[in-house]
């Protein structure tokens, strides 16, 4: 992270005030999205995200195992991320754990609700086999590669990506009655059960610097940031997880103006995301 | 280099490509024997021949270790390397932040293996009289640069270890505000006569550090800058304070204004579209850039789109076919 003197520090919040951002971008614009699936051949699903500079990479691996007590009904998923010293080279050794550890913990919060698994953006009743007995976990690894700012966002896409890549394999149970499990795990070509994406949300994030937000903030305009908000929201315009970020207090009007601001920008961000993905997997199709 | 990362539907490829096509074409005409690769041979016409830099004896003959192109000299032949890390000479231009205060020199970092060295006495002090710096001049030499600032300097000397010696001693020289600046790769900036460019239709200053750091920023006149600044100095030290109680419309009014801010946000993003093609960086290509962009009527964030990557490529090579039969 380079430093940023007095004047440059002027220019980015004077560009942030008159709307005008220092690659000619407005407030609610995002950079140009650049999405490819299908780049981890031995993972279930993966897709890597390009957002500008930030370049992320994220990898479904599906495996069997029991489900919770708690929850009989659902599968399971965890959510890792990992910042490679290639980002940052501050990263390296442990140095990228603090920033891993709470990407990993909004990703959490924001794409598989509570505790009680309610509210989950990720529908995960439907990673049950046999109920009580058998499901599908699924581990979700994300890895940075390349930071300029906004990376929980470029991970929101991503996993939105590796998980409309995600091919789970069908399974056959053999009708057993023992409290044995004892399913046969048929890992044809068929691996026709595509993850159902459409009510997995996006996450946007919108900065506060000085009186305005912006959205899809760069490390520079990151670093000049007082606080930021992160909001995922599915399809039907619903919030499905929310994370403020940055030491400044935030009157309750202005969390509810973001929120509405939240909502127009993640409509778009959503549409251009699908057709990007479609546009991937078309890709990914011909070669 | 190519691998540009945009989406490209399949007409732009095709034309991209065709664009590519030719300025390789173009170049290579120029050139037929000079570039090399690792493990080719370079033709030896005489004896006594020095070997130098990216060469080496294979049996007998003299084979290239970097890509590159060959340059003969005398007697002496070596290879240039094209993605070279910046090799300082006397006399660059350079664009340093500061990452060190420390006594009687600033510490600069200029993208270069090490960091620069800026003396205290290489600077012209603020009083703009000549004399020997004292020690109250040591303890103040916060006020003329701190850390993370921005600098322009000149290359003086290059020390035996191979640290750089700077120097300012110039109105043109010293602390840059009031813009941005970006990074590009090094080898993209040839040297020139001139890398200060004031765009007088734009009321920008442009600099083109041979280091790969180019500022664009308002224009600001020639300096008395010094004396001026520390009276502005104060100005902002209380404008600062009250930052957070201050109006924005206020603030807009110290800050640049949307016209200036528009001129350089639209050179910067000609110019990271020409770094991204890989493209050699000079005002004459960031100006017709510009132009192209304000002829088309594109809307500054658009220069970043897939469209307008394709027309800059094929209007270099349109350009440099008609410099080259011009010749």
């Amino acid at each position: 992270m380079v430093g940023l003197s007095e004047g440059e520090q002027e220019f980015i919040k004077g560009g942030i005030a008159q709307d005008l951002r220092s690659d000619g971008r407005k407030r609610y614009t995002y950079r140009p999205i650049y999405v490819e699936t299908g780049v981890i051949p031995q993972a279930n699903g993966s897709a890597r995200v390009r957002m500008g500079s930030t370049d992320v990479i994220a990898s479904v691996k599906a495996e069997l195992g029991r489900p919770s007590a708690m929850q009989p009904d659902k599968g399971k998923v965890a959510i890792f991320v990992d910042c490679s010293p290639t980002a940052e080279p501050t990263f390296e050794g442990r140095g990228g754990e603090e920033l891993s550890a709470e990407l990993s913990s909004a990703l959490q919060h924001c794409l598989l609700g509570g505790k009680s698994g309610a509210g989950a953006g990720i529908d995960l009743s439907s990673l049950v086999v046999v109920e009580g007995k058998v499901c599908w976990d699924l581990y979700i690894d994300g890895l940075v590669i390349s930071s300029d700012g906004n990376l929980l966002d470029a991970l929101g896409a991503a996993i939105k990506a590796a998980l409309s890549n995600t091919g789970i394999p069908s399974v056959h149970v053999a009708a057993e009655a023992a409290s044995d499990e004892q399913p046969e795990v048929d890992i044809s070509d068929e691996e026709f059960l595509q993850f159902d994406t459409s009510g997995v949300p996006v996450i946007t994030t919108l900065t506060k610097v000085g009186k305005h937000y912006i959205v899809d903030a760069t490390l520079e305009e990151e670093s000049q940031m007082s606080s930021a908000v992160s909001i995922s929201i599915n399809r039907q315009g619903h919030i499905c997880g929310m994370i403020k970020r940055g030491g400044v207090g935030l009157d309750p009007s202005v969390i509810l103006d973001m929120i509405s601001v939240a909502n127009f920008v993640s409509r778009q961000l959503m549409d251009k995301l699908d057709s990007e993905i479609a546009a991937a997997d078309a890709d990914e199709d011909e070669s | 280099m190519r691998n540009l990362q945009l989406s490209f539907n399949q007409t732009q490829k095709v034309r991209l490509e065709k664009a590519l096509e030719r300025l390789e074409s173009l170049s290579s005409k120029s050139n037929p024997n000079s570039c090399v690769t690792v493990g080719d041979t370079i033709p030896v016409y005489e004896d006594g021949i020095l070997k130098g830099h990216g060469t080496s004896d294979q049996k007998g003959e003299l084979a290239a270790t970097v890509c590159g192109v060959v340059e003969r000299i005398n007697k002496l032949i070596y290879v240039r390397a094209l993605r070279a890390r910046y090799k300082p000479e006397t006399g660059d231009i350079v664009i340093g932040r500061v990452i060190e205060v420390v006594p009687k020199r600033w510490k600069l970092e200029i993208n270069f293996t090490q960091d620069a060295i800026l003396m205290l006495s290489s600077m012209n002090l603020p009083d703009g009289i000549q004399r020997r710096r004292t020690a109250v001049d040591e303890l103040n030499m916060r006020s003329i640069f701190t850390e993370n600032d921005l600098v322009c300097a000149e290359v003086r000397s290059s020390q035996g270890d191979g640290s750089l010696q700077l120097q300012a001693r110039n109105q043109k020289y010293g602390k840059l505000e009031r813009g941005q600046l970006l990074t590009v790769d090094p080898y993209l900036v040839k040297r020139r006569k001139q890398h200060f460019h004031h765009l007088e239709e734009y009321g920008i200053d442009l600099i083109i550090g041979c280091n790969g750091y180019i500022w664009i920023g308002e224009h600001v006149e020639a300096r008395d800058k010094m004396v001026v600044d520390q009276g502005s100095n104060s100005e902002q030290l209380i404008a600062k304070c009250d930052k957070n109680s201050m109006d924005l419309d206020e603030q807009d009014g110290t800050c640049t204004p949307r016209e200036a801010r528009q001129n350089i946000c639209r050179i910067a993003n000609a110019i990271r579209v020409l770094s991204r093609l890989g493209f050699n960086i000079t005002v004459e290509v960031i100006l017709e850039t510009v132009n192209l962009s304000n002829s088309l009527n594109l809307d500054i964030h658009d220069m970043l789109g897939s469209e307008f990557y394709v027309l800059v490529a094929e209007s270099e090579a349109e350009r440099r076919s008609l410099s080259k039969r011009k010749r």
